[in-house]
């Protein structure tokens, strides 16, 4: 982290210098000292039914950004969109300060996408898969990817199938890391994983960012994995971004609130999230800014799952 | 392109490909449909596509730091490799065949020059409407080979036609006349023109049509 700081100092002394010189070509210099990883600006996407609107967010490197959303709120179709698997309607996505659609080698050499965990050729032995995949890295390191496999106990004559649901995951993290991807873009990599392998990933990923250099970029509906490891929050509600901040920043916008159906008025309810009615009285969402509310209702601070919850049942 | 290449052959390629190359052997096969043991070149690339198609083939492709365009043309490149390869097995078995057999090919057309200029053909025609047809989805396989593979018998049934009724053309396509065959030589050549430019049109409507498909 201090080395980026240091970085970004510079890049704006160097800033202020060129503006007083008026240096025109700063912009290559600020590609190389760029701290933002990934940009995606008013990426919009439309389908029959489900339209993906102006979905901007960034994440900067050296830091784990959470993407949360239910079922079908648009994270894997973002996912796809900033790789150009499927074909936005508008909107740029830039990594290390290049535009994807015109740097599209570049931009796919710095990144690890992961859908899942490797369910390609699953009758191929990881050799092969790696054999064939490391031909498109000039950037690979064969040394990197032996002590990534030894790391994460995967053998390479074992064929794609013979791998649990974690080590599918950690294979295609081994694979990202060999050609040195310093950003990871990975859709549900913890669902279907058992608690002791979802710790395990997560400590992973934590390790992973140290450096500074790399950064992850997570999509889950599982959100006490985010509560563990993410830096940031952003999150995706029928296909706008409702929230794209730290995850602290996030946690504190919102306290949940409980208390007796009497002192449910009116002019309460307009400010209460997901309002919950059961026969104790009600419970709901918050956001800070409206505290203190009345006196015999009990105001607690949310986690994730609770917000999530209140925002999605509206 | 030759990264690409190397994928296609170490891992897209079926089982069925290299088995069926053998199948040039039925140019022995006395009094039979020489057409047929080319039938099962097109069954062999249907087996690619379907079995990429159930290994995430095309996800894995498009993964890598590449164009979509070079993952058709490298596609369309390994199909022309089969292709060609079938052709080159089945040489060696046509001539052995007939230079072995007494009497003609009752069956159809003699294995002679114009037949393998015949042979370009059919592959042209099942090229140009099953590939591009494919990659319109990445994933319907039954409806392209369909089509395809009504192109490819169609296109059978008219070059066996004309050794069907007798006439100056059957006189001039069916026979292992040596002389008759140097004059076939256009024939084959026309094919091999016809493959190799409707492989162009091929790739570009393929990688056009995937263009479009979101993964």
């Amino acid at each position: 982290m201090k080395k980026h700081v240091n970085e970004r100092v510079f890049f704006l002394i160097f800033k202020i210098i060129s503006d007083i010189l008026c240096i025109d070509d700063i912009h290559s210099i600020e590609g190389d000292l760029c701290m933002e990883i990934l940009s995606v600006v008013d990426l919009c996407k439309s389908y029959e039914k489900f339209d993906l609107k102006n979905v901007s967010f960034t994440l900067e490197q050296g830091y784990i950004m959470g993407f949360i959303g239910r079922n079908g709120a648009g994270k894997t179709t973002t996912l796809k969109s900033i790789m150009r698997l499927v074909h936005p309607k508008s909107g740029k996505v830039t990594i290390l300060g290049k535009d994807f659609a015109e740097n599209e080698f570049y931009c796919k050499q710095k990144i690890g996408f992961v859908l899942g965990g490797v369910d390609y050729y699953p009758k191929k032995k990881l050799k092969i898969i790696t054999d064939v995949t490391k031909r498109f890295f000039p950037e690979w390191d064969d040394e990197k990817h032996l002590s990534l496999l030894k790391r994460f106990d995967l053998d390479p004559e074992k064929r794609i199938d013979e791998l649990s649901a974690g080590m599918r995951v950690k294979y295609s993290l081994a694979l990202a890391l060999s050609h040195n991807a310093q950003l990871l873009i990975l859709d549900e990599p913890t669902s279907g994983l058992d608690p002791v392998s979802r710790d395990d990933l997560l400590c992973l990923f934590q390790d992973l960012i140290e450096d500074g250099e790399h950064s992850i970029l997570f999509s889950t509906h599982i959100t006490s994995d985010l509560e563990k490891c993410a830096d940031y929050i952003t999150y995706i509600k029928d296909g706008e971004i409702i929230a794209s901040t730290e995850k602290d920043l996030f946690l504190d916008e919102y306290r949940l609130v409980q208390g007796p159906i009497d002192k449910l008025t009116s002019e309460l309810t307009e400010k209460l999230i997901g309002v919950r009615k059961h026969k104790f009285g009600f419970e709901a969402l918050i956001r800070t800014r409206y505290l203190p509310v009345a006196e015999g209702i009990e105001v607690e601070s949310a986690d994730l799952e609770a917000i999530m919850v209140h925002i999605e049942r509206g | 392109m030759k990264n690409l290449l190397y994928k296609e052959f170490k891992l897209a390629t079926h089982p069925t490909t290299y088995l069926f190359l053998s199948l040039g052997l039925m140019l022995l096969i006395p009094s039979y449909p020489g057409y047929v043991g080319f039938f099962y070149v097109s069954l062999s690339i249907f087996f690619i596509f379907l079995s990429g198609r159930e290994n995430r083939d095309v996800f894995f492709t498009v993964s890598l730091p590449i164009r979509k365009t070079d993952a058709v043309k490298a596609r369309c490149s390994m199909i022309a490799i089969i292709e060609m390869a079938q052709i080159l097995v089945a040489i060696p078995f046509a001539i052995i065949g007939n230079a072995s057999r007494t009497g003609e090919n009752l069956a159809g057309i003699e294995s002679n020059v114009a037949f393998f200029g015949f042979v370009f053909m059919i592959f042209s025609v099942y090229n140009i409407v099953f590939i591009p047809m494919f990659y319109k989805t990445t994933y319907k396989i039954g409806i392209p080979f369909l089509f395809g593979g009504i192109a490819f018998g169609l296109f059978y049934i008219l070059v066996e036609m004309l050794v069907w009724i007798p006439s100056p053309i059957k006189s001039f396509l069916d026979t292992l006349d040596p002389t008759i065959m140097v004059q076939q030589l256009p024939i084959l050549i026309i094919g091999i023109v016809i493959w190799f430019f409707t492989w162009i049109i091929t790739y570009k409507k393929a990688a056009s049509n995937f263009e479009k498909v979101d993964i």
